[in-house]
């Protein structure tokens, strides 16, 4: 028999991005993790949410695990097959009728405390040490929607100023998006990392722990942030179900495409 | 009228030195890729152009330094290569002027350009460096005849005072260059699964090369018009090229070549391992048959998606 109570920090990761989503919900996922989450979600937590990607495919049930939002495993299984435009105008027309249904995943290779992120390049950004792709769709749904993003949780990632804001967490505070010109009824509202979950104080905006795994500590997440983290609130989150680690592995992501079986588990 | 030509005459009577260029397809999904090894084989050079969510398409043409200026806001083969290399690297060295858009702005200046609009005011990119750090400088923007002297400009809502947006500059593209299902030699073109901002381009360029996988009759395609998306008139260029968009995807028809993407990707780590695959894969090869001959049969033919799933896989393998 398989053992599926050897849960990686990976695959609770996975379990804790399923868990953030509800019914009723309209999902914006990308690939990997958050859709691996969001399979999840759909199959466990929350049958009755939508998923739907930035290149327009409305309502996702992919049943092999696509490698990019416009892949044709997306496209042969959802309920519309809408251009990015009507995704984009969709997604500015939640936050014009103001609904609260709209909840996002977004990456980035650094975060700031209040959730500015940057997924554009490390360095100066004109002779960058490294260059990533750009935006993509991050910008436009952090502009208008509640984003949770996913993070590694490292002390070179997580800084005080991060090299280029690509997109817009919560600025510089409290009004920050305000005096921007960006909608301040939006904003992030979680970070999940391979060590926790992070949530923005409601009064200054910054970062704190909420959660931390089995595998990991307060102190750990302390030691892994390089800028000074409220952890006082933080609560110990449950092991991820072995039943939902067994899904994970044998029905959404057999290939292995974004998440790993533990190596005592390969044959 | 009939626009169907070889790729070879498509290429040279339709794309220029200079072109502001832009490709229909996502990432790896329906990228024309015939056409831009065509255009490598022509030796056309010095775009300006919007990659869209763009991939190999624009990672090549970038690396066989034919590029003048790329407007950016994804360029990736995902799931293979997480960022492309040769635009990585040429950026990294200081060998590309690029400017940075978030997708939500180009594809809705791709639009607006299909609109016949002015200007577009957005609220996007606001509070971030997408608008305090400009990729290509006014000084190099204005040497530029192709591009814009201003990235974007600030303005006040004309209908709300105070309310902060920002105009961007609608794109005057000379060539779009499409991959579509279904054509017929008129130019009217059916495209299966999303259109992307295809549609979009076809309108709003002066040119259009519109590769098809099957090219039908014109009196077939009219049959069922609801599954038209391009007007003929749109189109200046019809080319039959089956797989035209190997090694992306095409919805209904086959499957990314995730093998050939995946020596792609160890290719183009180096400049020379990348000319390499260009001399062995493109200059090489006379044209898309040679192309597909040295592909091999066996190998697209496992690439045809099965329907009812959307991919391609070996069913034998599935779990029974």
């Amino acid at each position: 028999m398989a053992d599926y109570t050897n849960y990686t920090n990976k695959e609770m990761q996975a379990v804790t991005i399923a868990k953030q989503i509800q019914n009723g919900q309209v999902v914006i996922v990308g690939t990997g993790l958050p859709l691996i989450g969001a399979s999840v979600a759909k199959r466990v937590f929350a049958p009755h949410c939508n998923i739907i990607v930035e290149s327009g495919l409305m309502d996702c049930a992919p049943i092999q695990v696509p490698r990019s939002v416009g892949d044709c495993r997306f496209m042969a299984h959802c309920g519309v097959q809408w251009p990015n435009v009507r995704f984009i105008g969709f997604e500015t027309n939640e936050w014009l009728h103001n609904t609260e249904r709209l909840v996002a995943f977004i990456g980035g290779a650094q975060i700031d405390p209040y959730g500015n992120v940057n997924s554009t390049s490390i360095g100066d950004y004109y002779h960058p040490k490294t260059r990533f792709t750009g935006s993509g769709g991050a910008n436009g749904i952090a502009t208008y929607s509640n984003t949770v993003i996913m993070m590694q949780h490292e002390k070179r990632r997580f800084i005080e100023k991060v090299d280029y804001v690509t997109s817009a967490g919560w600025m510089d505070g409290p009004g920050g998006r305000e005096r921007a010109g960006l909608p301040g009824n939006r904003g992030p509202i979680m970070v999940v990392t391979d060590r926790g979950t992070m949530k923005f104080d409601e009064k200054t905006k910054r970062m704190y722990l909420a959660g931390y795994y089995p595998t990991s500590s307060p102190e750990d997440v302390i030691e892994n942030t390089g800028f000074d983290i409220d952890v006082s609130r933080a609560v110990l989150l449950e092991a991820p179900d072995p039943e939902v680690i067994r899904m994970i592995r044998e029905e959404i992501d057999p290939g292995q495409a974004f998440i790993k079986v533990p190596v005592s588990e390969t044959k | 009228m009939s626009k169907v030509c070889t790729l070879s005459e498509a290429v040279s009577k339709y794309v220029k030195n200079g072109d502001h260029i832009v490709i229909g397809g996502f990432t790896t999904n329906r990228k024309p890729y015939a056409t831009i090894y065509e255009i490598l084989r022509q030796g056309l050079k010095d775009f300006v152009g919007e990659g869209g969510p763009a991939g190999g398409d624009w990672d090549l043409l970038i690396g066989e330094s034919r590029v003048k200026a790329y407007n950016n806001c994804y360029t990736a083969n995902s799931g293979v290569t997480n960022v492309s290399r040769r635009f990585r690297d040429f950026y990294e060295k200081g060998m590309l002027n690029m400017e940075d858009y978030s997708q939500d702005a180009i594809m809705l200046m791709l639009h607006a350009a299909s609109l016949g609009l002015p200007f577009l005011p957005v609220k996007l990119m606001l509070g971030t460096d997408l608008l305090d750090k400009w990729g290509i400088s006014k000084e190099v923007r204005e040497t530029i005849d192709k591009l814009p002297n201003d990235k974007f400009v600030y303005m006040d809502n004309p209908f709300k005072p105070g309310d902060k947006v920002v105009a961007l500059p609608v794109p005057e593209i000379d060539v779009a260059i499409i991959h579509v299902q279904k054509a017929s030699p008129d130019g009217t073109c059916s495209i299966e699964g999303d259109e992307f901002h295809d549609v979009d381009i076809a309108i709003a360029s002066k040119r259009c090369i519109v590769t098809c996988e099957e090219l039908v009759s014109n009196e077939e395609i009219r049959k069922d018009p609801s599954k038209n998306s391009i007007f003929c008139a749109c189109v200046d260029a019809v080319v039959h090229v089956p797989f035209g968009a190997h090694p992306s995807q095409c919805y209904n028809y086959y499957d990314y070549d995730n093998a050939f993407l995946k020596t792609y990707d160890v290719a183009s780590k180096t400049q020379e391992d990348f000319e390499a695959f260009c001399k062995e894969w493109i200059y090489d090869v006379k044209d898309h048959y040679a192309y597909l001959d040295k592909l091999g049969a066996s190998r697209l033919i496992k690439l045809k998606i099965v329907p009812g799933l959307g991919y391609a896989c070996d069913m034998t393998k599935e779990a029974k």
